[in-house]
């Protein structure tokens, strides 16, 4: 039954673009900012955790913790720096800017953490779950498992308490907003920190996969623009949807025609889609 | 007429700068690396500083310009004419396909898309055998340019410096001109004041497909002679140093400055030749630079000057 196994690889795989993918959404859904730097903080995310566990010695649920709070500090430090453009809304340098910061991040990272493959120990990557003919590990349950709860709660967060509404309406108008009374930095500060903590959460979740390196994060970053342009900016539901169905893309993609080529692939949909639907699935 | 005579005796006194400055292959080969980083970053300049978008993609044309002049030279021994007539072709084709793509997207889509677009260029030109694959092209031989009956080659660094200085200056004049076309000026107007632009019918989506298209051969040639001068391409042209560093030397000294980039350019090669601190700080030493310029001091270091001479006036 490889076509069962395929769509058994594809949720796994989807589910960790979603993963990632959520504080992209967050950021720019949300509050219309844009960071570059988002595949470094992954990259810093898995080696925050690895870290932790091999030289700090922490227990894998502890490690992802201190991953989270690592990355939260560094976002807010990032977003204070940044502030001035954002107040301004000047997308086009905050493009650059944190372009200019993962290439700093990658470049420090090389420093600190050396540059060889690392692998993380003491994950579930390696309990693995036969049924039958098909195979999974516990880690790829529980990155599944984390991702609905994550997509659910950000969900009922957004649309359901006044937090939620704080936010879009500083989105929609700064400025605005700040006469309501809205503290507009705060505000700004917490979704940029809220991007780095759930990168980093995505990270430390998804990375045990495969081996790490400094250099990684570039093909993270493609999966995520593709899932959040394709779930329509700034949807929760379509970011989901749009990465899980991206994984079973993928997987298929990988499985049947070139394994290579699988972001050409991702951006090819991207690319498609952008002809057809300028503004996403999900727009009405 | 004083004027001309200035920039026809800078002109002069450029072409022999390396000669003034000892003349060593160090300096040759420093100085013209010099003149190629800076015509690829006026790529980027055209779409930065008189549009006012941002291009995360013109890694793409730099590697279409060094894998059309190996491809080209090394399989089917075509000559340095031949090979920058391709990469301007592909580089054209290349950016129309990405413009049109993303001609009824916002802003920032844009950007994405471009960025994108070089991260996948990366995996294909990785994969690909028959254009390289991982190990690339090796032993690209000199450079010819035939003349009619003469034909110049450039081997060495010092015989590479006038042809390096020659798309140089052509790349100024075609930067100058367009600064002062109808092109240039609706694409400012596009930036600087888009209800006015809205009022006299211009549509910014299509004038950012024409800046996008005009840009991408100035990088493509830059990426072109990069091929003979290394004698090698390879994927790592898709490297995002490159990227950083055309963004960066076009902010360093301040956007829509004609000879800014040119500067940026060797201040940034002159710091990573001669005064590096190796790979990972040289690293955080752009990236840095990169940001904390856009975040204190939007204007570069022309706007730091002015402030400068206009606070001591």
């Amino acid at each position: 039954m490889n076509i069962a196994q395929q769509i058994v690889n594809g949720l796994v795989l989807g589910s960790g673009y979603a993963c990632i993918a959520l504080g992209w959404t967050i950021l720019l859904g949300v509050a219309r900012l844009v960071n570059f730097a988002h595949g470094q903080l992954y990259m810093l995310g898995a080696f925050a955790t690895w870290y932790a566990i091999t030289k700090l010695g922490m227990p894998y649920p502890v490690a992802i913790l201190a991953a989270i709070v690592a990355l939260a500090v560094l976002g807010a430090l990032m977003q204070v720096t940044m502030m001035g453009l954002v107040m301004t809304q000047n997308l086009t340098s905050l493009m650059i800017v944190t372009l200019g910061l993962g290439y700093v991040l990658q470049g420090g990272s090389a420093l600190i953490f050396g540059g060889n493959p690392q692998t993380l120990p003491g994950t579930l990557s390696r309990a693995k779950v036969d049924l039958g003919s098909l195979w999974f590990t516990w880690q790829d349950v529980l990155v599944l498992v984390a991702t609905l709860v994550l997509y659910g709660a950000v969900w009922l967060f957004t649309q359901r308490t006044r937090f939620g509404s704080v936010i879009r309406a500083v989105a929609e108008d700064p400025k605005l907003a700040e006469l309501f009374g809205i503290n507009a930095r705060i505000v700004y500060l917490l979704v940029f920190v809220f991007e780095c903590s759930v990168v980093a959460l995505g990270a430390a979740l998804v990375a045990p996969r495969s081996p790490i390196l400094t250099s990684m994060g570039f093909n993270e970053v493609i999966m995520t623009f593709v899932v959040v342009v394709l779930g329509g900016i700034g949807s929760i539901g379509g970011a989901l949807v749009a990465g899980l169905g991206l994984g079973l893309f993928i997987a298929f993609f990988g499985a049947f025609v070139a394994q290579a080529y699988t972001t050409a692939a991702a951006f090819a949909v991207l690319l498609a889609l952008l002809v057809v639907r300028p503004a996403g699935l999900a727009a009405k | 007429m004083l004027r001309a005579a200035a920039v026809a005796a800078l002109v002069v006194l450029a072409f022999f700068l390396p000669r003034l400055l000892g003349g060593t292959s160090v300096v040759y080969s420093t100085l013209t690396t010099i003149a190629i980083f800076a015509v690829m970053c006026y790529g980027v300049d055209v779409v930065l500083s008189y549009l006012g978008e941002v291009s995360l993609g013109h890694t793409l044309f730099w590697a279409i310009g060094g894998y059309t002049a190996a491809n080209l030279s090394v399989k089917y021994g075509l000559n340095g004419w031949s090979t920058a007539f391709a990469t301007i072709v592909l580089s054209i084709a290349a950016a129309a396909f990405l413009g049109a793509v993303t001609l009824r997207t916002r802003e920032f889509v844009f950007s994405l898309v471009t960025y994108a677009a070089a991260v996948v260029a990366y995996e294909i030109a990785f994969n690909w055998e028959a254009i390289g694959g991982s190990d690339g092209i090796v032993g690209i031989s000199a450079l010819k340019l035939p003349f009619g009956v003469a034909t110049y080659t450039g081997a060495t660094q010092e015989e590479l410096w006038p042809i390096a200085f020659a798309l140089l200056l052509a790349t100024l004049a075609f930067i100058e001109r367009f600064r002062r076309s109808k092109l240039g000026t609706t694409a400012l107007m596009v930036q600087m004041n888009p209800p006015l632009a809205a009022s006299l019918g211009v549509d910014p989506r299509k004038v950012r497909l024409a800046v996008f298209v005009i840009s991408a051969p100035i990088t493509g040639l830059a990426g072109w002679l990069y091929a003979y001068q290394r004698a090698y391409v390879g994927p790592d042209m898709f490297e995002t140093y490159f990227l950083v560093m055309m963004l960066t030397a076009v902010v360093l000294v301040g956007r829509r400055v004609l000879i800014g980039p040119l500067i940026g350019t060797a201040i940034l090669i002159v710091q990573q030749n001669l005064l590096s601190l190796g790979g990972d700080w040289n690293k955080i030493i752009l990236g840095s630079v990169l940001a904390l310029v856009l975040i204190f001091w939007p204007a570069g270091l022309i706007g730091l000057f002015r402030r400068f001479v206009k606070s001591n006036a």
